[in-house]
């Protein structure tokens, strides 16, 4: 008895949860006489699929796919080299200064990006990466919160396995890559989808930077969707399944780590 | 050369953290003592920046929607928390509503103002559509202050709650289950376990989303900019104004003046939050 309370709690929750999802894709699929209808309908009487291939056709909505496919690429690479090489040292090196570059990452950890942006700005125009992909990236090539993460996940890994490996001679950039760093696999990934879910539905950074519609990441041209079509919400929805995609395929594959990285930056 | 290691391995990350995090945090205050434009020279100006924000409406109108959003954070909690509760209480059932529930959470925030805007639609939205079921009058969700403030905070939930959820349940992960079990023996219920044993036990967790949460809400700017993009400003956030100061009205000096304010509000709200759930 108690236990159907408790379904039924939870299935009604999922339904507050998933119930918009569902009228998007409904939405999108809908013909132009059915949009407006009242009461709504939630399943669409003939499946219109145009609203998928206008909205492809009406946007460079390819080109707006590769240049966030470029941007999380870059974002992921620099972030996953530079925050796991940073965690290594101050994980497993003695070093004059090691507290204080360890104070500096928690500055950065507590900066808010919505506060710095201004000056973000002035710096990628003086670089001149304003306009660019490059501009895009940059900025955001170091998360001082991976930095964090990483340096945990060094420091779990027992001092023998380290000890080992240097007996044998190995170079410390050879330990790190080949003896260290598979070690922290789980983290890693956790890290590079933490990456990926932020920098892929970033909004406000890539709305700042980029100025031409060739340069737009998705989520900057879904934005400019909404103006443009504005009287014709099925293309935006449609827009927006499509842009939803890619996401939803890297966290039903991912998911195991997914959990592993919310325990990481929650007990922080 | 081998001294030189650990330095050569912090050189990339830590230049990229000074250049684009630590400097810009020092260059946001000073720019916020300037009258500095996007395209001409800058001068110093002292306070003038900040005399001007305290005369000016937008400022504290803006400033009082980001807090008035912060209204949200106890209820995302109850919400987060209740689910969290139950998902772990029937830990086989559960296991698929965590996905469900986290679904909105992964979802980029521009398509998660594409879907509200439609739902919030106010001749021919879902919502007055399932309020007119139970013969409500329509609601004007996007054009009526402050239900649009309400509006956002619906959006905020909607997609906070479970991300909130993971974050309670690795939190009850730590929780030793002899402590639990220990008080079952004593004859308490279920109800009476999670209040008086699991609740205050969780105490770390629930100030960290506490802390998260508020400062989450005092920096919304997507949401705002998606789903009322055609309200005016003193009906919108605090970001949402730094964001038209600076980049459509191109005033660097103000904007910063702005970012300043929004910076010890995040901190002052981090250390309130701590001290509050501290002394309880």
């Amino acid at each position: 008895m108690k236990r159907a309370i408790i379904i039924l709690t939870l299935s009604l929750a999922a339904a507050v949860a998933i119930g918009p999802f569902v009228w998007l894709i409904s939405t999108s699929l809908k013909g132009s006489e059915e949009l407006f209808a009242f009461p709504p309908t939630l399943i669409p009487h003939d499946l219109a699929l145009e609203n998928y291939t206008g909205v492809w056709n009406a946007v460079p909505f390819q080109t707006y796919l590769f240049n966030s496919v470029i941007v999380v690429l870059g974002t992921l690479v620099f972030n996953l080299t530079f925050c796991s090489l940073a965690g290594f040292a101050l994980a497993r090196y003695e070093f004059r200064g090691r507290a204080f570059v360890f104070l500096l990452v928690l500055a950065g950890i507590m900066i808010p990006k919505e506060v710095i942006i201004i000056p973000l700005y002035a710096n990628v125009l003086k670089m001149q990466l304003a306009d660019t992909l490059a501009g895009v990236v940059l900025p955001f090539a170091v998360d001082a919160l991976g930095i964090f993460m990483m340096r945990q996940a060094f420091m779990a890994i027992p001092r023998e396995i380290e000890e080992a490996a240097t007996v044998d001679g190995v170079s410390p950039l050879r330990l790190w890559w080949n003896v260290m760093l598979p070690m922290t696999r789980p983290t890693l990934a956790a890290l590079a989808i933490f990456t990926f879910i932020g920098t892929w539905g970033d909004f406000l950074w890539p709305l700042v930077v980029l100025k031409s519609r060739e340069h737009f990441t998705l989520q900057v041209g879904l934005s400019y969707l909404i103006g443009a079509f504005s009287d014709n919400y099925r293309y935006v929805a449609a827009g927006a399944v499509l842009a939803a995609i890619p996401v939803l395929l890297v966290f039903l594959g991912m998911q195991k780590y997914f959990e592993r990285g919310i325990f990481a930056g929650a007990t922080k | 050369m081998k001294a030189a290691v650990p330095y050569l391995f912090l050189l990339p990350a830590l230049l990229f953290l000074a250049l684009f995090a630590l400097l810009p945090m020092g260059q946001i205050f000073y720019y916020s003592l300037l009258n500095y434009s996007a395209f001409g020279p800058s001068e110093f100006v002292g306070a003038g920046n900040f005399v001007r924000l305290v005369n000016d409406g937008n400022f504290w109108w803006t400033l009082a929607n980001s807090f008035l959003l912060v209204l949200v954070t106890p209820v995302i909690m109850v919400v987060a928390l209740s689910l969290a509760l139950l998902v772990r209480r029937e830990v086989r059932i559960g296991k698929p509503f965590r996905l469900l529930f986290f679904l909105p959470v992964i979802t980029p925030i521009v398509i998660v103002g594409i879907i509200w805007r439609w739902i919030f639609a106010e001749e021919i939205g879902m919502l007055n559509y399932l309020l007119s079921l139970f013969s409500l009058p329509p609601v004007h969700w996007l054009t009526d202050y402050p239900t649009t403030t309400v509006s956002i905070m619906i959006v905020t939930l909607w997609r906070g709650a479970g991300y909130y959820m993971m974050v309670f349940l690795a939190g009850l992960a730590v929780i030793p289950r002899e402590v639990e079990e220990a008080s079952m023996i004593d004859g308490a219920g279920w109800l009476q376990q999670t209040v008086h044993i699991t609740i205050p036990l969780l105490k770390p967790t629930l100030t960290l989303v506490f802390v998260v949460s508020s400062t989450a809400a005092i920096k919304m700017f997507t949401e705002v900019y998606t789903i009322i993009p055609g309200a005016p400003i003193a009906n919108k956030t605090l970001v949402v104004y730094l964001y038209q100061q600076a980049f459509e009205r191109f005033d660097f000096g103000y904007g910063s003046a702005i970012a300043v304010v929004l910076f010890l509000l995040t901190i002052a709200f981090s250390y309130a939050n701590v001290r509050l759930m501290e002394s309880r």
